[in-house]
């Protein structure tokens, strides 16, 4: 299915502000707002936007770690005030500021988010096997890089969602590196798509920093498991620009990375890209585009505003707060 | 009052919870046959989506049953030997435990996660632990560990509509121990101690199949002490007060499980003893628990692990 214009605009728009609230973050930390710590998806966020901006409210999503998942959260309608607050420590935050920066949305979909890189799998098999049983055709979206996918609990989620024909499409963000660790060092082949074929799965390459690219892709599996054909494998390649963790040095292994690597995928920057096909197209004109930039940055502000006006939570908050009463 | 096992006690739980609500669910490795006969038959009522087989594979079972707990299911999740769930750690000590609390509450996890305990078997360190203490050591887990086929059934039929993960540990020491166990529907609450024998002299607290040994030494010494036996019957909530209040009366304790000695729940509930009760103590705490050993198999296993004999020896240096 084409998108119309409206629809491409929004893609856009969620690009540019997926980018806007990355760098609001990282500013945050740098001013000390941010309490615990970030890890920047810059470079990245045609994966998130491309994945869920089309999706159901009632589809589960557990976002790709970087970013803290702003890309997807957005794209998929979460609140992104919410979402600063989590990471700004405050009650309005996604979790009431208990977490720090694990994003929860459940009327969006997102159920919660772990720290342990890889534990996303298993538990994704269970929102699927949920869809499954709910009979609503809803799906679920697991994503993760290609670090996780060195993980064993890969091998014993994707087995299971593929034996049980499980609604959930597997995103793998291969941004070539796990922390420090090139993805060449960590992983015997050029894709990991081809995992795909193991599970009996379709595993399918996408060009990450094309947000169309994306969303076609995504699109046929959730029609594929909407449809009860069972789980997919999409591995979208990109990059992330900024380093592993805000403040960290930016290498792999233990040199730096190399300053022309970086320089070559920002001439694919997804955001430039989409722009000059949307302008090349004539979907929208150089008016539009400062426009949809302005409005962002307005978006930004408040939300940043919010972020730092709301309340600090006390020791109260603790009371009754480990159980379900 | 009619009598059945412990087992059946445990089958006939899942059977009316299964029945009283579909969202309940039992996903596990044989669970279709029910390898200890928890589930077994089940299947037949209830069919395979609802008793779930599934590839061996401890780690995507629990994510199963904890995702589809967060989305509004009640998971039976059945690791067969509980020292399988160590495989799931991430998702049981991470994950379940915690994520109702990180999430600001905005998410719950109504999840069983259930496994058989303990040795006397001699079947070897990784098919014969007790590992209460880990979990009672994360906040997040209930914690039930049934010592009776009455308690057994009603604690279960309380986990399955708890809206928390609870972890239900059952000894295997204790699958054909027959009790009575009414016909009529009945559920046993969390935190509430059961005294197994009333006495004056000393009390012992004693969990799962130690409250089998504790009965038998109580037996023994009878005619030399008078043993109060308290069966906590979970330890997280635990019902401190039912231990304090008989230790207020006897002066004397001896605390008997089967995990392992150091940092184990004999630890836990010795410590709590003295913060509550101290000043009513007429000799120090004795515990009564496995050595800090690996589990052994075959004959040494008798070696690492609570013996009657040792409980009497625990009961004589507080009466002495």
């Amino acid at each position: 299915m084409a998108l119309d214009r409206e629809q491409l605009v929004l893609l856009y728009t969620n690009l540019v502000r997926a980018r806007k609230m990355d760098e609001t973050v990282v500013k945050g930390l740098q001013e000390g707002k941010v309490v615990s710590f970030y890890h920047s998806g810059q470079g990245s966020e045609a994966v998130g936007v491309g994945v869920c901006t089309f999706l159901r409210d009632d589809d589960y999503l557990y976002p790709h770690h970087r970013g803290h998942g702003i890309a997807y959260i957005l794209g998929k309608r979460a609140n992104v005030k919410a979402f600063l607050a989590e990471h700004y420590g405050k009650t309005t935050g996604m979790a009431g500021g208990v977490a720090g920066f694990h994003g929860v949305d459940p009327e969006h979909g997102i159920l919660g988010g772990g720290g342990t890189i890889g534990s996303q799998f298993p538990v994704s098999v269970g929102w699927g096997l949920a869809c499954k049983k709910n009979g609503r055709g809803q799906v679920t979206i697991c994503a993760f890089g290609d670090g996780s996918s060195n993980r064993g609990t890969l091998h014993e989620a994707m087995n299971m969602a593929a034996v049980w024909k499980l609604p959930v499409v597997w995103v793998c963000e291969n941004n070539l590196y796990a922390q420090f660790m090139p993805i060449k060092d960590a992983y015997p082949r050029e894709d990991i798509a081809d995992l795909a074929a193991g599970y009996n799965m379709p595993g399918v390459v996408v060009d990450g920093q094309d947000v169309i690219a994306v969303h076609e892709a995504v699109q046929a599996a959730v029609e594929r498991a909407r449809a009860g054909e069972g789980p997919s494998l999409l591995e979208c390649k990109t990059y992330r620009y900024r380093s592993h963790s805000e403040g960290s040095r930016d290498i792999a292994h233990a040199d730096l990375r190399p300053e022309e690597e970086i320089e070559a995928w920002k001439k694919r920057d997804p955001i430039k890209l989409f722009r000059e096909k949307l302008l090349e197209q004539g979907v929208v004109k150089e008016a539009d585009i400062e426009q949809i930039e302005k409005e962002a940055d307005g978006w930004a502000a408040d939300v940043e505003k919010y972020a730092t006006e709301s309340p600090v939570p006390g020791p109260e908050m603790l009371e009754g707060s480990l159980y379900v009463q | 009052m009619r009598q059945i096992v412990f087992i059946q006690a445990i089958n006939e739980a899942l059977d009316e919870e299964m029945a009283r609500d579909e969202k309940v669910f039992i996903i596990g490795e044989d669970v279709q046959s029910g390898v200890f006969g928890a589930s077994r038959g089940l299947v037949n009522k209830y069919g395979t989506d609802r008793v779930m087989d599934t590839p061996l594979s401890e780690t995507a079972v629990a994510g199963a049953a904890l995702g589809a707990a967060m989305a509004g299911y009640r998971p039976v999740a059945d690791f067969m030997f509980a020292d399988f769930m160590w495989c799931a750690a991430d998702e049981v000590f991470l994950k379940a435990a915690k994520w109702h609390f990180i999430h600001g509450g905005k998410v719950k996890l109504p999840m069983v996660l259930f496994g058989n305990i303990g040795g006397y078997a001699r079947i070897g360190p990784e098919h014969s632990q007790c590992p209460e203490s880990v979990v009672m050591h994360n906040p997040g887990l209930k914690l039930v560990v049934p010592s009776d086929p009455y308690s057994a059934k009603g604690l279960l039929k309380t986990a399955i509509r708890d809206d928390n993960p609870v972890v239900f540990f059952y000894h295997k020491r204790l699958l054909g121990v027959p009790g009575e166990v009414p016909e009529e529907e009945y559920t046993v609450p969390f935190g509430v101690a059961d005294i197994k024998r009333e006495g004056t002299d000393v009390t012992v607290v004693a969990t799962a199949y130690m409250v089998q040994l504790a009965l038998q030494a109580a037996e023994e010494m009878k005619d030399r002490v008078s043993i109060e036996v308290i069966d906590p019957r979970t330890l997280e909530p635990l019902d401190i007060d039912t231990i304090v209040k008989s230790v207020q009366k006897t002066g004397r304790v001896v605390i008997v499980d089967e995990d392992t000695k150091r940092c184990g729940v004999t630890t836990e509930i010795a410590m709590q003893i003295m913060e509550n009760a101290f000043d009513s103590l007429d000799a120090p705490i004795q515990r009564v628990a496995a050595a800090n050993f690996p589990i052994a198999g075959a004959y040494m296993e008798q070696y690492v692990l609570p013996q009657q004999k040792d409980i009497v020896t625990a009961v004589e240096k507080v009466i002495a």
